[in-house]
């Protein structure tokens, strides 16, 4: 029943950066691809009906969380009190400039929004992968989880070459739900970055798997989970092959698929512990942190048929709001 | 400062704000599935009043999203004493309003603003009622989650002190959870009617618009009436008849009783002195407090004074916040059945004066609901969970209350931004108005 809860919350987590990821790549590459300002405006009304919803699956990923795991949450969430509330103001932040954008015809209006937009995206971004670099590398904790370090020690170069990665991975990704979603050269301009974006994957991944052998020593790799590297690699090529041949749908699902490869490889890693000590010293595990049986069951059971029942209605509703935006008359 | 007034501060804020949002949507969204049903029917005056209406509607819902995640992440960070000790249960429906009422609402809102052309009228106004379906689902869950602070059942407390699940379905079934859900859902329709009927009552005093500004007036004025009645009895009654019976404490500060007395009178108006433990300037009605706590003209009523000091709530502002809303409650009442008479006279649509009470009580429904809460949460104290958890141990051990402060500036600062941009949409869209579709 633990094992299952871990996994639960990590695929919760997992459809979460897929989905967000996208809307959070599409911000971010907006200044790369978006010349112009209906360009600007079509990349953000690309992402307009889905971002709100991508957004439940980080608010539900954490009350699961929280269900399942309380004093994880409580001891993750107030330990790192300050990185968290930013994220917050960041989605706020991005999430008002989608919003208001559009609501006065004003260029210098715009450009605030803009730069809000896509600056509050990408800040997250980095932030998110600084989070998954440090969970990686371990983190120095008193008995009852809480973390000891400060705010620079979470700055450690690791971390940081973890958050570009992770900006490079979802600005990738954004531009293949982009390419999906508009028309005319800003839907080329975007695939070509996509392809050159797809070097830089592949270099970056090489990268982070050695420096997390570095940090973490080889001792602790889990051999089994070659088979995941394959996968991510094989998923890298499916991608480049796709965009060459322009079947964008596929490129977009290769994407995805390179993103579940690397999460799993990090979950598959981090497990049993959620917040680990570094090197191998412990940590604080999902053992440690359950609630009682009665309630690991009826948070898994609801959530699992909750999801289920999402999974009937969302694709039905989706398909209604797919179709390209216009940016060229 | 002391840390865990440093958070109740940051919460109690960031709470009251968030909320100011729900209360549109669960208000507004019944009025946008029956303009979409009308719609359907070919009645193409419903199709634009649902579209406008959807449009304020949509706004309300991003600014409860942004401010809704806050309060999520704050019971792990400022609360962590209780998140994981309560966590067993609170986190449950907090679990359950993200995967079963968020995502129905987000992903039926979408159809509902993107879906265009796609969509079929008898779609659209399936979604629409999907949607009121969701945002109703999720007051539900979070105030599930709030009765089981206030009235906590089916849990059993472990050795080391820890909340234990025992009955998710005697948390989510609870009598007291469902009446205070019944009454802040009625709030909200109350909320929602004088909208209604304040937008259309503008437009008519403005003399544009008139068709739809008299529907609103009058499909506005009928939700106001109903509700206004039924949040007064029997939702506001059993609420009362609920903390009379399980927080008798709250109750006395509520009504500013201080001495126990048999035939206790009801304080409509006067100024509590704590000090003295006297009302100043009273105006009572003799025995009625009695009467409504117990059903029984010569009952005894226990005061504060009864009470042990270490479990009374803030007097002053529970006793203030509760008369401003039954205050604001007899009102409502009463502008809603003036309107109403007027309706039903047929003269309603002509008469100046009612029209300008109803666009000038818009503000007031929300202040009520705001002072609702007040009531509520300020009144449970010392207690975060009532009789099992203080407030003064739930706190984060890791965060100190200056970290807490300089987030609340921050959180204040983006919240009177916010603030302002809202009211200049939401305004905006009410100028423009109605339109056909272009
Ligand atoms: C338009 C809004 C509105 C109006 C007119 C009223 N209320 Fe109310 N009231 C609320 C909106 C509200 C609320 C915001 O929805 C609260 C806060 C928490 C809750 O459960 O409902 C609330 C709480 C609340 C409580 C406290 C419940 C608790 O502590 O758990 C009581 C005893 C009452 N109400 C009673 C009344 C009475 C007797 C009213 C008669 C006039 C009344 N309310 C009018
Ligand atoms: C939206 C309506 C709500 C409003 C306006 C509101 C208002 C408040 C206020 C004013 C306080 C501060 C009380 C004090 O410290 O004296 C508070 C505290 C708190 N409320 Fe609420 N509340 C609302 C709903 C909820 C709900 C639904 C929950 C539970 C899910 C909740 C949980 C809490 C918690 C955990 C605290 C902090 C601990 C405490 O001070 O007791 N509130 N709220
Ligand atoms: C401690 C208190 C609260 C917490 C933790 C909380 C949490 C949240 C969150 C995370 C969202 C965003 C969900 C989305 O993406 O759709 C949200 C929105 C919402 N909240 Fe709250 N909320 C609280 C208080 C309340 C109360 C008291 C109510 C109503 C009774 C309420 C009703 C809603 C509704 C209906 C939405 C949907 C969005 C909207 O309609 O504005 N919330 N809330």
């Amino acid at each position: 029943m633990t094992i299952f809860a871990f996994v639960l919350v990590a695929f919760m987590l997992l459809v979460y950066v897929l989905l967000d990821g996208y809307d959070l790549g599409v911000a971010a590459a907006m200044p790369l691809v978006a010349r112009t300002e209906r360009e600007r405006a079509a990349t953000m009304s690309a992402i307009g009906p889905f971002w709100n919803g991508n957004e439940v699956w980080l608010i539900a990923a954490a009350a699961v969380l929280f269900a399942l795991f309380p004093k994880a949450y409580a001891s993750a969430f107030s330990g790192f009190y300050l990185p968290f509330i930013l994220v917050l103001w960041l989605l706020m932040a991005r999430g008002i400039a989608m919003e208001v954008r559009g609501h006065f015809p004003s260029s210098i209006w715009h450009e605030f929004w803009d730069t809000a937009f896509w600056l509050g995206s990408a800040l997250l971004i980095v932030i998110f992968g600084i989070a998954l670099g440090n969970l990686l590398r371990g983190l120095p904790l008193d008995p009852d989880g809480y973390f000891m370090g400060t705010f620079a020690y979470l700055l450690n170069p690791y971390a940081i070459l973890v958050g570009l990665f992770a900006v490079e991975v979802l600005v990738e990704h954004g531009l293949l739900f982009l390419v999906l979603r508009v028309d005319g050269a800003l839907a080329g301009r975007a695939r070509r970055f996509s392809l050159w974006l797809s070097h830089a994957s592949v270099v970056g991944y090489i990268a982070v798997t050695a420096a997390t052998f570095a940090v973490r020593g080889l001792a602790m790799a889990r051999w089994p989970l070659a088979a995941v590297a394959i996968a991510s690699l094989a998923s890298l090529v499916a991608l480049r092959i796709c965009i060459l041949r322009k079947r964008d749908g596929a490129a977009f699902l290769a994407s995805c698929a390179f993103i579940a490869t690397l999460l799993t490889e990090a979950a598959a890693t981090l497990f049993p512990y959620l917040l680990p000590a570094p090197l191998g010293q412990g940590g604080i595990s999902v053992y440690d942190v359950q609630p009682n049986p009665v309630a690991l069951v009826t948070a898994i059971v609801s959530t699992v048929v909750g999801l289920c029942v999402l999974g009937v209605y969302a694709p039905f509703a989706m398909r209604r709001m797919l179709g390209k935006v216009r940016v060229e008359e | 400062m002391d840390a865990v007034l440093a958070d109740r501060l940051q919460f109690a804020f960031t709470v009251m704000f968030h909320y100011l949002f729900p209360i549109g949507t669960m208000g507004l969204a019944p009025f946008i599935a029956w303009y979409t049903l009308r719609a359907a029917r070919g009645d193409g005056q419903a199709a634009n009043a649902a579209r406008f209406w959807t449009k304020i509607f949509a706004i309300n819902f991003a600014v409860g999203v942004v401010t809704g995640i806050p309060l999520e992440f704050q019971f792990g960070t400022n609360w962590a004493a209780f998140s994981s000790k309560a966590g067993a249960v609170v986190g449950q429906p907090l679990a359950m309003e993200g995967v079963y009422a968020f995502f129905l609402e987000s992903v039926f809102l979408g159809v509902l603003l993107y879906g265009g052309h796609a969509v079929s009228t008898r779609l659209r106004g399936i979604a629409a009622v999907v949607v009121c379906a969701g945002a109703w689902l999720s007051g539900l869950f979070i105030v599930c989650t709030d009765a089981w602070m206030q009235h906590p059942v089916g849990y059993a407390l472990a050795a080391d002190g820890r909340v234990e699940l025992r009955s998710i379905a005697a948390v989510l079934l609870s009598t007291f959870a469902w009446w205070q859900y019944a009454h802040v859902l009625v709030g909200a329709l109350v909320s929602g009617g004088f909208i209604v009927a304040g937008v259309g009552a503008y437009y008519l005093l403005a003399q544009r618009d008139e068709v739809l500004g008299q529907r609103f007036v009058r499909d506005g004025t009928i939700v106001a009436l109903a509700f206004s009645l039924l949040a007064v009895f029997p939702t506001g009654d059993r609420n009362g008849a609920d903390i009379t019976r399980w927080q008798p404490v709250k109750l006395a500060a509520m009504e500013g009783l201080f001495r126990s007395q048999p035939g206790a009178p009801l304080a409509i108006i006067g100024m509590p002195d704590v000090n003295a433990r006297t009302l100043i300037d009273p105006i009572y009605v003799p025995r009625l407090l009695s009467y409504l706590a117990y059903g029984n003209w010569g009952a005894n009523v226990r005061g504060v004074s009864a009470y042990p000091a270490a479990i009374v709530p803030p007097i002053e502002l529970t006793y203030y916040a509760y008369h401003v809303m039954v205050g604001l409650g007899t009102i409502f009442v009463g502008v809603a059945v003036l309107a109403a008479v007027l309706l039903a006279l047929g003269r309603l649509y002509l008469a100046r004066g009612a029209l300008w009470a109803l666009m000038l009580a818009m503000p007031f429904p929300y202040i009520a609901n705001e002072a609702g809460w007040v009531v509520t949460e300020v009144g449970r104290q010392p207690w975060i969970v009532y009789g099992v958890m203080r407030t003064s141990d739930a706190g984060s051990s890791t965060v100190a209350a200056g970290e807490t402060l300089f987030t609340l500036i921050g959180f204040a600062g983006m919240y009177f931004v916010l603030g302002v941009l809202v009211l200049y949409l939401v305004l905006r869209e009410i100028v423009t108005g109605p339109r056909a579709e272009t």
